[in-house]
Parts: structure tokens; C-alpha cells; sequence
């Protein structure tokens, strides 16, 4: 079959190390970490002179030759007490970060991948143990069993463990429910494979993150308990027990406070930095909502290419209405920012919409139509730019105008409604606020007048109990509701354009036609002109007299909308609308057409359906096909469109079918 | 074909139209329409935690009864919320159901597997599969596709690499994919061809029954068709049967032979999927059709 690309590459996730490696901060810190554990398993060999060993003639001295980090008060290198006292110190965070890791990633892991009565059990546990002080206990534990700091790490390790297994717990819960477990579940997979093979692997990553957080305030901890006399007993050097020794005699050298103390702090900042990388490298890699990857090709810019052709005169197809248009786009270019430099999204789109008029925007998800929509309100992603053509919207032109002229119109003259009414409601203010609110900036007035206008607004496009709708949060109202409402903010402002960018696409067949009969009786009431922007051919159809296609950047086709789905003069169109369910008997082959739609930065210089076009010719590649005038009202960009109500091309256009 | 959608222009039909549909031709009887597979008798599930809700649980799926046939397509219709999912889940044992009865006709024999231990579940993967509607969540992005496809046969057929080997690349053959996409991961691929892994992982163990969930939900129109065509194809070589959950009445029209209407959890109507979709007599499946 022909989906397939021919050069799709091969594209894997980096492994989580590689990814945290190639951070230079997170190199640094392994580095360091690495050394402290080498210089201290290598102190017996390295060390210049022994941990203990006392010189009483030179006490104190500062850093020099002999001892390159100076004397303590007994004359004792404090190089080499460094040194030595690293294995203490950095074993008992090693016990107490691996208590954390088995008791409470462990748990955490358990609970998250088995539910049911363990997981009850276990949240309980959870709750009554973090109601336990740390110290405190520690303290006692310590009173208890007397110096035995490894035993006392470990205890730190389960006292710390539940805050940790909660993390863990919640992060393997998000992986079991993802739907390729399900899928393995059913593949008849066992539980142990399943959580070896897909689970473990995603949680590694906070796993790691939370026990090397913790590890470096286990050095810290240890210091502290040294400090206080607790762990290694005096001759003996640990970091803590340097530290209390150096601060017992600060006033004489102040220096020997530095080399313990700058140790310990950089090991506990490099756990810390350490972890972090862990956590980006993981948010960075977390590839499972991402849509495909662009497949590779050589990258162009596609701003810079001269876009249209010489071998083909434009002959533009003639505005209809006899009216100035409210909202007229002429040659409008578009470039985004994306992996391939900034690119070409949409090109050279031409649009009209008279005022009070409904005019649809079809076409295929990642086409362009929400990107044409944004450009109208000057709200394009990242530092998208229209790089050509015109905005006109009532008499004033918005490329290039003044970004304050363009937000003046935002909301007052121009309206947008989006899918999800989540994205444009304010989660934390009550509906009726909101609505207010803008009746306020946009047409001043009382608070209490503005309230009365938000309820009116609320009625007007059908909520019942209106008022009582006003004081709800968004997430308090249903799907079909929460449009609604996002159709009276919209309205607020009292504009003359409303952009309604797949504002149905999310609901219910049952609330869908609720919502645009809505629509279209605000439209009638207000004269207001709507943009409607949809992948969905029946709301086009009953919504819209005029219709644009768009394909691949294009506006494609355009014309009175019952006329363009009667003979459609576009094979993009033709071949949509013969790919519909419902036009072939049950279970018959579907028209479907070949191919996929190429990415932008695959566009081809001619037209751009010609790789899966069956009446394509050499011409239609060989440079850009400009928007023709195949009949009165009607736009196309296909050089052959007279071919199509003819039956000379049936033959190789029934050989499409996939 | 009985009946075109409203916005189907009855012009573009035109013999001469380059991308005119076929002449309506008879659908084909299911093979074996009369041999059972599945039989969902009264069955409900709720959902909620045990013990601690404060809410008095709704039952997701209230009381339903549903056969599916041998090499036969059951449509299940309804909105958001019906209960559709959830009564495929509790067939791949992925729920509990809290009252009813599912029996897997088996080959050899009848055998209750409402609540199946999980080493018997395990078995019956050989027998029932499934294809989700998110074509991004259902593949483990850091696994190739040959790893998660051959998984199934190493643990529950216990072939070895090289029979795994020719028997993903025969599924991914099947499903119109290359053998070399086993070694590629889900990243290289677009939702329709993911859709397309996705059917093939469903198919390497040569199941009975496939549970279709929103298949082609999130795809688009020209790739829906794609994998429409594919399902209709496998079914007809293959004689699988699938269980074709979906809200859209077009579809389930052109694949199903029979179709049930759910809503609020139970079975408002049930018939043939031409009737149904044509000459509904429930009131609300006579909304759908109007929607
Ligand atoms: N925020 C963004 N950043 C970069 N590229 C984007 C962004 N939004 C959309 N695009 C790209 O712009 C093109 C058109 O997208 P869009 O207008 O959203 O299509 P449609 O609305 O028709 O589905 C697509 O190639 C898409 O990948
Ligand atoms: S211009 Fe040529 S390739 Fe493009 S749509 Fe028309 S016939 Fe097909
Ligand atoms: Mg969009």
C-alpha cells in the first residue's frame, strides 16, 4: 500500500543516560561525585600522609607545600582526613539513599503497578508514617541503639521512604494505564514481563531523580549528626566531625572550615543538579502524545523560494460579492518556527468574508486552518510571522500594522472560539466573572450592569439557569455547556467577526447540532460574520454557504459550498469527499485516496496534490499552479479541472483505490 | 447502499466522476453467520472504588446482552459515555464486570470467561485482541515495532526469534506495512500507518476476535478510509470477527453487519447495521441519524 513514505527513518527516544550525559552540568557533577568516592576508596594509597597522624609542630598552618590544604589544631594533613573521612560519610548516604530506593520505590512501584488491597494498605501507611518527625526520631533511634550511624542512615532511609514511594506510586500508576500496557495486557503478556519491559523503564527516571535528590540531604544530615557527635568517634575523621573541629577553632585559622565544607557543599549541590538533569532529560524524552516526527528530507526554506510560477498566468478568480468584504485575505503567506527553520505553513491563501456571512474553512488536521484563523487575530504561535500578502479587516490593513491596532480589534471586533472552551475559560474565575469582565473593557459601565450583561449573555446562547451558570467554574459545567459559554465570552466584546475554529469537534453528535444551531441563530440575531473552521463536512454543509478546502498550506477550492460538494473542481475534493463512509456499498473498498499528506517542509515547488493526484501531468509539476476561475464564484488550483466531470481519466482514477 | 448521508452530493455519483463510488453492490452474508464466538449475557459494571465512594455508584454498563458470530461484525454505537468502551474492556478483561456473563465459544469448547484467572487470560490473548483509538498511546514509544509485535509470540507461544521474525513480518505484510518497519520505533511512523502496527499487533497471534475501539476516531477522513478498507479486507481473508465500537453512524454502517445502540449503559436497539442505520425505531437512534 502506498502510506508508507519512502524515506522514513529510523527514529528512537534516546536512552535516558545518553540524554542526561549530554548535559555538560550533569557531566560535571557525576565527575565530581565519581571523584570524592575514587579519592576516598583510594585514600590508604594516595593520601600524603595517615588520617591520623599528629604533628604538633605545625598546628594550624594554612595551605602550602607540605600540606597542600593546611593542619588541623592536632598538626594533623587535612588533605588526607578529607580524604579518609569521605568513606564514612559517603557510605552512610549510599545506605540511606539505597534504604529509599528499595523500601520506598520499591512500595511505591508495588502499589502503583498492583492496586487493590495493597495500594490501600499502602496510601494508609503512607498517611500515618509522614505524620512521623524525621529528626525527632532519628534522634531517639540514635539515643537507642548509641553510635551506629549505618544503622541510623538506614532508619532516615524509611522514615524519608513514603514521601518518596507516593511519587513512585504515582508515577507507575500514569505508565499502568497507559494504552500499550493495556495492549500488552491483552497480548496475553504476564504482569512480571509487563512490569519489567514497559513500567520499569518509565519510572526509572523519577526514581532516579527523587533518590538522588534525597542523597544529598543524607551527606547533609550525616554532616549534621557527626557535627553533634554522633557516627565516627573522634580520631577518626569524618566531614561532620571536621567541621565541628574546624568551627571549635575558627577564630585562630577560619580557613579550615573551607576544605570540608566546600566538599560537602558541592557534593550535596551536585545530588541536587544531578537530579534535576535526571528530571528534564525525562521530561525532554516523555515522546508518548508527540505527533510523528517530521520524516526526513533535506530541510529548505521553504519563506525564501520564489512560490509562484512563470509557465502559468494567474487568472484570479473575481470576488462575488458586489459588498466590500468585511475580512479580505489576499496572497497571505505564513511562516512558523519549526524543526526545520522557520517554514512555510500556509501560502499564498486568498479569503473573503462579507459582513453577517458564514463562511466554512475545510480541510485535513495540520492543513493550515487554525493557522490562517490565528493570523486574522495577530495570535500566531511562537515567533510565527505572516512574511506576505494582506489582512484587510474593515477597511484596515493588519500585516504590519501596530500590534495595538490589532489587540484593539481582538475581542471587540473580532471574536475567536476554539475547540476545547477550556483553553479560553479561566479555570480559577467563576464564568459570569469573566464574561463581565470583558463587557467592562470592552464597553465599560457598572460592575453590577456589566454582572446583569453576562447573565443576559449566558440566556442568549441558551443556558439554563443562567445565574446560576454565572457563579460555576469551567470545570464544573458539562462539554457542550462550557461552548456555550466559551460562545458567550466570545460574544462579549459584541464583534462582528467571530473565528470558530473546530468549536464542535469535540462534542457529542446530539450536543454538536445544539451548538451550531446556537451558532447559527446568534449569527441571524447579531449580523455577525463567522469564519467556521472544520475538518467535518456536514457542519460545513449545514452551516456554511460558502466554502474554502484548503491541502497542504493552500486554499485548494472555493465556492458556494452546495456547489462545491456537487462538482467539486479540485481531485482533493472529489477524492475527500468519495472517501466518506457511506459512499460505497457496506463493506465495499472505500475510495480512499493514496498517499498522505506531505509536511510543509515536503511541499513540492508545483501543486501540491500531485504526488497522489491520478490526473496529474508533468505541467502540474513543474511549477506552482495558481488559483484559476473554472466558473463563476468558483476557485480552483488544479490545471486539469476541466477533466474532472469527464469520463476520459475513469479508468485511472478507479486504479487509486487503495 | 440504502441511503447517502445529507451532504453527499447525489451529482458527484456522475458515471463519468473520477472518484465516483462503485455501483451498489450486495453485501456479502458473514462467513458462518450462524456459529457463534461471544455471547455478553446481562452483563454490569460499575466503576468507583470499593468501600470508599460517598456517591452511590451508576453502573457504566447496565444489563447488556450481546452474541457476536464466527467471521461477523457487531457495530457498537453511541455516544461519549454510553457505556461502549467499557463493555469491550470487560471482554479483554481489562475491567471486572460486577454481574452478568461473558462465554468465548471456543473451538474445542463453551467456557465462561467473565472472571478468568489471570494465567487463563492469558491463553485467550490467542483468541481475542484488540485495536485502540489513540494511535500515539498504544505503542510503547521506546520499544521498535518488531519488539513489541514478536513480545506476544516469545511468552505466549514461546516461538523462537527467527519464527517471531517471519511471523511479524508476515502481520506487518498484512496490514500493507513493510518488513522493515519491525525495526523502526513508533516515532517513524504517521497515526494512520500506527493504526496499521496496530492492527497488525492485534493479528499476530491469529486471534477470532478483534475489539475495535474507535479505530479511526482520531484519524482523518482520507486515512479513515485507508484503515476501513484494511479492517473490511482482513476480515474477509482472514474470517475474524470484530466487535466495532464507534460513534459514528457512517461507519459503523459500512462495517458492521449487525449493530447495537447504546445509551446510559443498555441496549436501546438492536438490528442489522442497514436497518438500524437507515430505518432506526428507537427515538434516540433516530437523533443519531439526524444529528
Ligand atoms: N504551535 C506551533 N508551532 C509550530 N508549528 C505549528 C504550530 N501549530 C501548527 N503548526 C504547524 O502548522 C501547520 C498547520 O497547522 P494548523 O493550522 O494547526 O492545521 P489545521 O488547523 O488545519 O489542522 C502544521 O504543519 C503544523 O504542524
Ligand atoms: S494541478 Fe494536476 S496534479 Fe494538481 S490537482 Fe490538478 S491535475 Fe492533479
Ligand atoms: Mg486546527
Amino acid at each position: 500500500m502506498t502510506e508508507l513514505p519512502s524515506a522514513v527513518r529510523r527514529h528512537r527516544p534516546a536512552p535516558m543516560v545518553r540524554t542526561v550525559l549530554r548535559r555538560p552540568a550533569a557531566l560535571v557533577c557525576l565527575a565530581y561525585l565519581a571523584l570524592l568516592v575514587l579519592a576516598s576508596l583510594a585514600a590508604p594509597w594516595l593520601a600524603p600522609h595517615g588520617p591520623t597522624a599528629t604533628d604538633l609542630d605545625h598546628v594550624l598552618t594554612g595551605p602550602g607545600a607540605a600540606h597542600p590544604l593546611g593542619t588541623d589544631n592536632l598538626g594533623r594533613d587535612v588533605l588526607s582526613r578529607l580524604m579518609y573521612g569521605g568513606r564514612p560519610s559517603l557510605i552512610d548516604a549510599a545506605v540511606a539513599a539505597s534504604t529509599v530506593l528499595v523500601v520506598g520505590a520499591g512500595c511505591g512501584v508495588t502499589a502503583g503497578f498492583l492496586g487493590g488491597w495493597f495500594d490501600r494498605v499502602f496510601s494508609w501507611a503512607v498517611d500515618v508514617m509522614l505524620a512521623i518527625p524525621v529528626l525527632v526520631t532519628l534522634l531517639v533511634v540514635l539515643a537507642v541503639v548509641g553510635d551506629h550511624q549505618v544503622l541510623a542512615m538506614a532508619v532516615l532511609g524509611v522514615l524519608v521512604s513514603p514521601g518518596v514511594a507516593r511519587v513512585v506510586r504515582g508515577a507507575t500508576l500514569a505508565v499502568r494505564q497507559e494504552l500499550y500496557v493495556a495492549a500488552a495486557r491483552v497480548s496475553g503478556l504476564g504482569r512480571r514481563h509487563i512490569l519489567v519491559r514497559h513500567v520499569l523503564p518509565r519510572v526509572a527516571g523519577p526514581v532516579v531523580v527523587q533518590v538522588s535528590l534525597f542523597a544529598g540531604g543524607a551527606l547533609m544530615i550525616d554532616a549534621g549528626l557527626s557535627y553533634l557527635g554522633f557516627g565516627a568517634d573522634p580520631p577518626t575523621p569524618t566531614w561532620g566531625n571536621m567541621i565541628a573541629d574546624a568551627a571549635a577553632v575558627t577564630d585562630r585559622q577560619p580557613w579550615l572550615l573551607a576544605p570540608p565544607g566546600v566538599v560537602l557543599g558541592l557534593a550535596i549541590l551536585a545530588c541536587g543538579v544531578l537530579g534535576d538533569a535526571v528530571r528534564d532529560a525525562g521530561a525532554g524524552r516523555s515522546t508518548t502524545a508527540t505527533p510523528p516526527a517530521p520524516r526526513s528530507r533535506p530541510s529548505r526554506s521553504r519563506a525564501s523560494r520564489p512560490r509562484k510560477g512563470t509557465s502559468h498566468p494567474p487568472v484570479p478568480a473575481s470576488r462575488t460579492d458586489s459588498s466590500p468584504a468585511l475580512l479580505s485575505i489576499h496572497d497571505a503567506t505564513v511562516a512558523l518556527p519549526g524543526p526545520h527553520g522557520m517554514t512555510t505553513v500556509v501560502e499564498g491563501v486568498d479569503l473573503d468574508i462579507g459582513p453577517g456571512e458564514t463562511v466554512g474553512l475545510v480541510g485535513e488536521s495540520g492543513c493550515g486552518k487554525s493557522v490562517t484563523g490565528r493570523a486574522i487575530l495577530g495570535l500566531l504561535p511562537g515567533r510565527g510571522e505572516i512574511t506576505e500578502g494582506s489582512i484587510v479587516f474593515d477597511g484596515t490593513e493588519l500585516v504590519g500594522a501596530d500590534p495595538r491596532t490589532v489587540r484593539a480589534l481582538r475581542g471587540r471586533r473580532i471574536a475567536l472560539v476554539s475547540q476545547t472552551p477550556l483553553t479560553s475559560l479561566d479555570p480559577v474565575i467563576p464564568v459570569g466573572g469573566q464574561i463581565a469582565e470583558l463587557v467592562r473593557r470592552h464597553h465599560g459601565g457598572t460592575r453590577r450592569a456589566a454582572r446583569a450583561r453576562a447573565v443576559e449573555l449566558l440566556r442568549a446562547v441558551r443556558v439554563a439557569e443562567p445565574e446560576h451558570v454565572a457563579t460555576c467554574h469551567v470545570h464544573e459545567l458539562s462539554g457542550g455547556m462550557a461552548q456555550r459559554a466559551a460562545i458567550a465570552l466570545a460574544l462579549a466584546g459584541e464583534p462582528d467577526l467571530l473565528i470558530a475554529d473546530e468549536p464542535t469537534t469535540a462534542l457529542d453528535a446530539g450536543v454538536r447540532a445544539e451548538v451550531l444551531d446556537l451558532l447559527r441563530q446568534v449569527q441571524r440575531e447579531r449580523g455577525l460574520a463567522v469564519l467556521l473552521i472544520s475538518h467535518d463536512w456536514k457542519v460545513i454543509s449545514r452551516m456554511c454557504r460558502r466554502t474554502y478546502v484548503m491541502y497542504a498550506g493552500q486554499v485548494v477550492e472555493s465556492g458556494p459550498t452546495a456547489d462545491l460538494l456537487a462538482h467539486p473542481r479540485h481531485p482533493y475534493t472529489a477524492g475527500l469527499l468519495a472517501s466518506a463512509p457511506g459512499r460505497a456499498a457496506p463493506r465495499e473498498p472505500l475510495r480512499a485516496i493514496p498517499g498522505t499528506v506531505p509536511a510543509p517542509h515536503e511541499w513540492p515547488p508545483g501543486c501540491h496534490f500531485a504526488a497522489r493526484c491520478a490526473l496529474a501531468t508533468p505541467a502540474c509539476a513543474a511549477a506552482a499552479v495558481p488559483l484559476l476561475e473554472p466558473a463563476p464564484d468558483r476557485g480552483t488550483r488544479c490545471l486539469r479541472h476541466t477533466e474532472l466531470g469527464k469520463g476520459d481519466d475513469r479508468d485511472r482514477a478507479t486504479a487509486v483505490r487503495s | 447502499m440504502t441511503e447517502r448521508p445529507p451532504y453527499v452530493p447525489e451529482t458527484a455519483a456522475d458515471e463519468g466522476h473520477p472518484y465516483a463510488p462503485d455501483t451498489a453492490v450486495a453485501a456479502r452474508p458473514p462467513t458462518d453467520a450462524t456459529e457463534p464466538l461471544l455471547e455478553v449475557q446481562e452483563l454490569s459494571v460499575s466503576y468507583g472504588r470499593r468501600g470508599r465512594s460517598r456517591h452511590p455508584l451508576r453502573p457504566a454498563v447496565d444489563g447488556v446482552t450481546l452474541r457476536l458470530s464466527r467471521g461477523e461484525t457487531l457495530g457498537l454505537l453511541g455516544e461519549s459515555g454510553s457505556g461502549k468502551s467499557t463493555i469491550g474492556k470487560a471482554i479483554l478483561g481489562l475491567v471486572r464486570p460486577a454481574a452478568g456473563r461473558i462465554v468465548f465459544h471456543g473451538a474445542v469448547q463453551d467456557e465462561d470467561i467473565t472472571h478468568a484467572p489471570p494465567a487463563r487470560r492469558r491463553r485467550l490473548a490467542r483468541h481475542i485482541q484488540v485495536v485502540f483509538q489513540d494511535p500515539y498511546g498504544s505503542l510503547n514509544p521506546s520499544r521498535t515495532i518488531g519488539q513489541t509485535l514478536s513480545e506476544p509470540l516469545h511468552i505466549t507461544r514461546r516461538h523462537t526469534r527467527g519464527q517471531a521474525a517471519a511471523r511479524v513480518s508476515d502481520s506487518l505484510n498484512l496490514v500493507g506495512l513493510t518488513a522493515d518497519a519491525a525495526e523502526r520505533y513508533p516515532a517513524a511512523f504517521s497515526g494512520g500507518q500506527r493504526q496499521r502496527i496496530a492492527i497488525a499487533r492485534a493479528l499476530v497471534l491469529e486471534p477470532d476476535l478483534i475489539v475495535c475501539d474507535e479505530p479511526t476516531s482520531a484519524l482523518d477522513l482520507s486515512v479513515q478510509a485507508h484503515v476501513l478498507n484494511l479492517l473490511v479486507e482482513l476480515q474477509q481473508t482472514l474470517g475474524v470477527a470484530y466487535l466495532f465500537i464507534s460513534h459514528d453512524l457512517d461507519v459503523i454502517r459500512h462495517v458492521a453487519h449487525r449493530a447495537a445502540v447504546l445509551r446510559g449503559g443498555t441496549v436501546v436497539e438492536e438490528g442489522t447495521a442497514d436497518r438500524l442505520t437507515t430505518r432506526p425505531s428507537h427515538p434516540y437512534t433516530r437523533t443519531l441519524l439526524t444529528a
